[in-house]
């Protein structure tokens, strides 16, 4: 108990009051170009985090035929806290279902799945989600949209809207904070998706696909953006992709999922230096590592449809 | 926000809707006009000068039932009446339904077996039923001297039946038409349930909500001839019209069914004003 008390309180120190701080230092640093990054500046602000530990994980959908479908078979998955792991893989192949387990939308079948100490039994406060689909909601406007999950917990109005104020200014929107969702463009909705996901100040951020519908230009923006976030907060990311350029380019790791059956192809450490250059030789040979056994899961896949298919 | 140039074309373009709105009922009147100087007869259709006449002088006693703007309002208060009462009990029952699937599998198929009977189907029913009993009645008052002496517990009845089931499908359809990203992301920000009914699923079924009060005021008020049909009404539009027509004051009757028109467009109208900062934003959301 006390253990979590001091955790939080290095939070406070260390959270969102220094988020603000790091607004200007970006910004300084974007005039002069990508500039090296301040020495020390990760380790200071680095805060234990939330880790996720997932193991023998299993999901089954049970159809409304009577047939039931395996989404997820015995996963195993240990993902540390502070990291950013970016878990890649073929449209069904259980992605999303796992995340959504983590977040606590979807009970599982079978297994253990934890976050910090806790087992996950519901959503959680110290867990963030951002979707794939635009989820702002559009009767509030963008200001209210970031301070929602304050105003769940009861903070006053001028706290959370101040709070609000200091994320939208981190996504670089502070002047669209009296807009309305629908009045902003795909790529500034993410944003603001983001800012409101990390405006309760959770431990561990789930992020489903949140620039798949948007164009190469602003996904590649928002991906440095997204890093930036994470640089500056310290939380723990699981990105969920089935973009192989995206995984690679974001990830400290790249988890590599496979279906039928549902597993783990691969899982490995990106050791690439940052800002990542997309046709630098080591990017290329990361791309082609998990594009390689990609591919060579769904060979697999499909040999093994044809081979039921003639039994 | 750039706004759509369409829109900011301004007066001219304005005028120029409004001149093609205005082209048809034009042409009707001219054509009543044209047919009630060759019938001359106004037992058949009076001249438009006639009912113009009658429309222009709102406060006259007409055919000793009262002035049009005291029929006008008695028809209003009952049909508010039956409105108000109708949404009390369509509404909450249409949220219960969106959210919760066992109340909606008792609740549904009992209603869709009422809803293809129409409300003036249920006249027979109610004259037998509730006689000529008004809502003071029901307080154990004989007459109060009000205008709700005027108010038969069958009209509202009707009334009340009338406007139900708009409001309570367009709930039910507002409910469950809530995306579930909308909820999940509530659930993943910290709200609970009650937070998320009240945060996310009834602000995201507003629009709905509202487009049933519409409709279903719109019925109310069209099935108020019909209430105003019961024996022992004495007043309100739609009874003026059925008394114009029994003494052949076919002006009367046709000044009755313009305001009708025209009250119906207005009260429609208002809910659409009253809806619209909880809707503004579906509208624009296209």
């Amino acid at each position: 108990m006390g253990h979590r008390v001091a955790r939080a309180a290095v939070h406070r120190l260390a959270g969102l009051g220094a988020v603000t701080g790091e607004v200007r230092v970006t910004n300084d640093k974007r005039k002069g170009s990508k500039g090296p990054r301040v020495p020390g500046f990760q380790g200071e602000l680095r805060v234990p985090n939330a880790g996720i530990r997932i193991e023998n994980l299993s999901k089954v959908f049970q159809g409304r035929d009577g047939g039931s479908v395996i989404a997820l078979d015995g996963i195993d998955l240990a993902i540390e806290p502070g990291s950013f792991t970016c878990l890649v893989g073929p449209t069904g192949c259980g992605k999303t279902t796992l995340l959504r387990i983590v977040a606590g939308l979807l009970a599982s079948s079978s297994g253990i799945v934890m976050v910090g100490e806790e087992p996950v039994a519901g959503p959680r406060q110290d867990t963030g989600m951002v979707f794939q689909q635009y989820s702002l909601f559009p009767w509030r406007n963008v200001l209210d949209n970031v301070a929602f999950g304050l105003e769940m917990r009861g903070t006053g109005k001028r706290e959370r809207h101040a709070r609000a104020k200091e994320l939208l200014g981190m996504v670089g929107l502070a002047r669209f904070a009296r807009s309305r969702p629908y009045e902003l463009s795909g790529g500034m909705q993410q944003r603001v998706a983001i800012a409101r996901s990390l405006a309760t100040d959770p431990d561990l951020l789930l992020m489903d696909e949140p620039f798949g519908a948007l164009d190469e230009r602003t996904r590649h923006r928002l991906q440095d953006e997204l890093l930036s976030v994470w640089e500056r907060t310290g939380k723990t990311v699981l990105f969920v992709t089935h973009n192989i350029d995206e995984a690679v380019y974001l990830g400290q790791r790249v988890v590599a999922m496979a279906d039928r059956p549902s597993r783990i192809a691969d899982d490995f450490p990106v050791d690439i230096r940052r800002p990542r250059d997309r046709v630098a030789p080591e990017f290329v040979e990361a791309l082609l590592r998990v594009r390689t056994v990609l591919e060579e899961v769904m060979k697999e896949s499909s040999k093994q449809i044809e081979t039921t298919k003639g039994g | 926000m750039p706004q759509n140039p369409d829109r900011r074309q301004g007066l001219g373009r304005k005028l120029g809707r409004i001149g093609l709105a205005v082209v048809l009922p034009i042409l009707l009147l001219a054509v009543w006009e044209f047919l009630a100087v060759r019938l001359h007869n106004p037992w058949l259709l009076p001249r438009v000068g006639a009912v113009f006449d009658r429309l222009i002088h709102p406060l006259d006693n007409v055919l000793e039932t009262g002035s049009l703007v005291y029929n006008i309002a008695v028809s209003g208060v009952r049909v508010l009446m039956g409105f108000t009462l109708a949404t009390v009990v369509a509404v909450p029952l249409g949220l219960l339904m969106g959210r919760i699937r066992f109340v909606r599998r008792v609740v549904g198929p009992f209603v869709e077996m009422f809803r293809p009977l129409c409300p003036i189907a249920w006249l027979p029913f109610t004259m037998a039923v509730f006689k000529t009993y008004t809502v003071v009645n029901l307080f154990g008052v004989r007459y109060s001297d009000t205008v709700f002496d005027t108010i038969q517990v069958g009209m509202l009845f009707i009334l009340f039946y009338g406007a139900f089931f708009p409001i309570l499908l367009n709930t039910v359809d507002g409910v469950l038409g809530v995306r579930d990203v909308y909820v999940e992301s509530a659930l993943t920000l910290g709200a609970k349930p009650g937070q998320v009914f009240r945060k996310v699923v009834l602000p995201a079924a507003l629009p709905s909500i509202f487009t049933g009060l519409k409709v279903g005021l719109g019925v109310a008020w069209m099935v108020i001839v019909a209430a105003e049909m019961l024996p022992g009404s004495d007043s309100g539009i739609g009874y003026l019209i059925i008394y114009a027509y029994e003494l052949a004051e076919m002006d009367v009757l046709i000044t009755g069914m313009i305001l009708i028109g025209l009250v119906g467009a207005l009260l429609s109208w208002g809910i659409g004003l009253l809806g619209r900062p909880f809707t503004g934003w579906q509208a624009l959301e296209r």
